[in-house]
């Protein structure tokens, strides 16, 4: 048991201390947070100062309530007052709408607007004129806002730019609202209770499990994948550095004295578990950053004014989600570990991701019977089968959780394999490496199987 | 170390890869402070015999004792082993690789990092201490890794090819090393291909050929009691003497002296005399034994 810690401690630290691991550690949510962050900065970079709109008002009545709806776009304090103004479209939900008009205010342009005053002059002089007015820059938009708007529904915009995609959105909103408000009005009806009225639904979806009722948001499914995702994206990561440092060994010829000091099986379970806990340790310093940076985005958006929905989980999932991540890294790399344990040089072992990949994706494809018949006695066995338990299971749980035993019979059976599987890798790496020093192939490791 | 001074026992072990037997029914004894050589040539079984000993194989059949108790892992930790093929890991420091082999072996990391500094003073080490592995020489390299061996003061040591890749100094130096771990009372079994070496250290020698054991014993007996008995003669005449097939079976010429091989059941005494009858000049007459290469030598080639 001490030697095992020995083992452990020198996989552990060794790695930990390594440059690899550091650049890897600090590096990767660095990127990713620029993957996520400098696009959105790109997209809302706002090049020069404020968009200059005219507006060419034909009904002599819309220029001050267009002028208004233009300028709350802006407007953090006129949110109420525009969604009050604006029924929401059939078909996208009242979250989803507010969640695009919130996007374009916040990537959206700030407009300074001014009327152009007809002064008797043809609507052709007119735009004669703010033609050239575009072209030597001194506006960048200008509206025309012909005398039946509110009959037609039809306005004009010109500019010199007409494929910003957020700035003629967020002018032909402005627009659709001043219009909507101006029909309202002259129609007479109350605009507040236009909204009451006009309130769509919103379904709610709750469990119904042994545990009592629970609300569900309908991404657990999406997070049982997401383990899958883990798993495999670890065990690509350090299911390399599992064989490396197994085949170092054989290389080296260290492992003729280690057998002279330890069991080949205290060493692979110690090697496994040294490397699992560099794994660990690495993602829960990503964790640890992404979340740091996820509470600071979500603070940023709330701060703006943005409701951010933050999924609804039972806690009871993220321990499952977590013991399942760490049986089913463990059992996966075992693969690496046998396939370590037959071969003499890492070229040889080029081809091992495959079952991995192989078995990993049967998984996912698992899932989806699972989902549909989660209790047949299908879901049961794949569910409890090794390789693909971690997937399945996750997917039974969130889906309708199935009785405590099964799960407890799922992590046994994975556990039970992994620790059967080093088991085997030990023996192979023993018996093909000290008898006969070169790679194996299938039969030979069957029969030295068989040998002591 | 009490044992009635047996080291080590092994009662009639075999082991077969597939087809192949690699040790064949092999019984041999070490006695406790004593440098036990196990010689023979190249595929004979040394390499299985010994790991086996160190309880890395498991015999098919037979017995293996040491230090009075059925090989086990626990009695691991008491010995010290370094294989023909080195082994240490290029990229860690010295001084962590020796704590790591140390701690292997059961000590703890205090205990293992004064022994190394001790070790590493001792064989002129210490300037490497911090250095990575594959800064350094095969030869310096060569003594870390007989660090590893016996920096946990092992009861008996297993040293396959301890010479290989050191220079003359250091040759010396680990001859000096290994003699007096031997007054420590700590035993010592020596594989080797280098009979010069075996016979410069082994009090008690096995060899072993194809799988079995050809000769067992004390190098003292096994040269005394080997067939073959030489003398070293130079003299002028006493030619007719010689060429008397009772007496002289064959001669080796060398610079000055010849080597005469006596007949079976032929006396030096006699042919002393009959020389000196001849009338011959003798200059040098001198009973050489056989050295443990001639040994060596006839005992594989009578096998094979």
């Amino acid at each position: 048991m001490n030697k095992l810690l020995v083992i452990i401690r020198r996989e552990y630290l060794g790695r930990l201390r390594t440059k690899g691991f550091v650049i890897s550690s600090v590096l990767v949510p660095l990127i990713m947070i620029g993957f996520v962050v400098v696009p959105g900065l790109i997209i809302s970079m706002k090049t020069g100062g404020a968009t200059k709109v005219a507006v060419v008002d034909l009904t002599g009545k819309m220029y001050e309530s267009v002028r208004a709806s233009i300028l709350t776009n802006r407007n953090d304090e006129g949110e109420d007052g525009a969604r009050q103004n604006q029924p929401a479209p059939a078909g996208a939900t009242p979250d989803r709408e507010a969640q695009m008009r919130q996007m374009s205010r916040t990537l959206g342009t700030n407009y300074e607007v001014e009327q152009v005053a007809t002064n008797g002059r043809s609507i052709d002089e007119i735009k004669h004129e703010l033609n050239a007015r575009v072209l030597k820059g001194e506006l960048g938009v200008y509206l025309v806002l012909p005398e039946k708007i509110l009959e037609e529904g039809r306005a004009e915009y010109y500019g010199r730019n007409v494929s910003d995609p957020i700035a003629t959105s967020q002018l032909r909103q402005s627009l659709n609202r001043a219009v909507i408000e101006q029909r309202l009005r002259e129609a007479n009806i109350d605009q507040v209770r236009v909204r009451q009225l006009s309130k769509g639904i919103e379904l709610e979806t709750t469990k119904v499990s042994e545990g009592g009722l629970e609300r569900d948001s309908g991404g657990a499914f999406g997070l049982a994948m997401f383990v899958g995702f883990f798993i495999y994206m670890a065990i690509l990561m350090y299911g390399q550095v599992i064989l490396s440092s197994v085949v170092e060994e054989k290389t080296t010829r260290v492992s003729e004295v280690l057998f002279s000091s330890v069991k080949p099986f205290h060493l692979m379970l110690g090697k496994l578990l040294g490397v699992s806990l560099v794994a660990i340790t690495q993602y829960l310093i990503w964790a640890v950053a992404f979340g740091a940076f996820a509470l600071y985005g979500v603070g940023m958006l709330a701060a703006s004014g943005m409701d951010v929905p933050l999924p609804r989980l039972p806690l009871s999932f993220a321990v499952y989600a977590l013991l399942f991540f760490v049986v089913g890294f463990l059992m996966y790399a075992t693969i690496y570990l046998i396939v370590a344990a037959m071969v003499t040089t890492e070229k040889e072992a080029g081809q091992m991701a495959l079952p991995v990949i192989f078995l990993s994706v049967i998984s996912i494809y698992l899932a989806f019977p699972v989902i549909r018949n989660p209790n047949s006695s299908f879901a049961f066995w794949v569910s409890i089968a090794p390789f693909f338990s971690p997937i399945t299971m996750l997917v039974r749980i969130i889906t309708e959780t199935p009785p405590f035993w099964q799960i407890a019979l799922s992590l046994g059976v994975g556990l039970a394999s992994t620790v059967l599987f080093i088991w085997l890798a030990a023996r192979i790496y023993r018996v093909g490496m000290l008898m006969y020093g070169k790679s194996a192939s299938l039969p030979e490791v069957v029969r030295w199987l068989r040998q002591t | 170390m009490s044992e009635n001074g047996v080291t080590l026992a092994l009662h009639r072990v075999s082991k077969t890869f597939d087809e192949f037997k690699a040790v064949d029914e092999l019984s041999l004894e070490v006695r406790a402070g004593r440098i036990f050589g196990l010689i023979g040539p190249n595929g004979a079984g040394k390499t299985t015999t010994i790991r086996m000993i160190v309880n890395i194989l498991a015999p098919d059949t037979g017995r293996i004792e040491l230090f009075g108790e059925q090989m086990s892992e626990r009695l691991q930790d008491r010995i010290g082993y370094l294989p023909e093929e080195r082994g240490l890991y290029k990229k860690m420091r010295v001084g962590e690789q020796l704590r790591y082999f140390g701690e292997l072996k059961g000590l703890s990391p205090r205990e293992a990092e004064t022994r190394l500094d001790r070790w590493l003073e001792r064989l002129k080490l210490s300037a490497w201490k911090n250095h990575k592995t594959d800064e350094l020489s095969k030869g310096m390299q060569q003594k870390i890794q007989f660090i590893t061996t016996v920096m946990h003061e092992p009861d008996l040591l297993i040293l396959d090819e301890v010479f290989s890749g050191l220079d003359p100094v250091n040759a010396e130096l680990m001859k000096d090393v290994l003699l007096e771990l031997k007054a420590e009372r700590r035993t010592i079994i020596f594989s080797t291909h280098m009979m010069s070496q075996a016979e410069e250290l082994c009090d008690d020698i096995c060899l072993i050929n194809r799988s079995r054991k050809v000769l067992e014993g004390s190098l003292r007996e096994v040269k005394s009691g080997f067939g073959r008995r030489a003398i070293a003669l130079r003299s002028e005449g006493g030619e007719d003497t010689l060429a008397d097939a009772r007496l002289v079976a064959g001669l080796k010429p060398y610079g000055d002296y010849v080597e005469v091989v006596l007949a079976e059941g032929a006396d030096a005494q006699e042919l002393l005399r009959r020389l000196v009858e001849s009338g011959a000049r003798i200059t040098r007459f001198e009973q050489v034994e056989p050295s443990l290469h001639d040994i060596f030598l006839q005992k594989v080639g009578e096998s094979a």
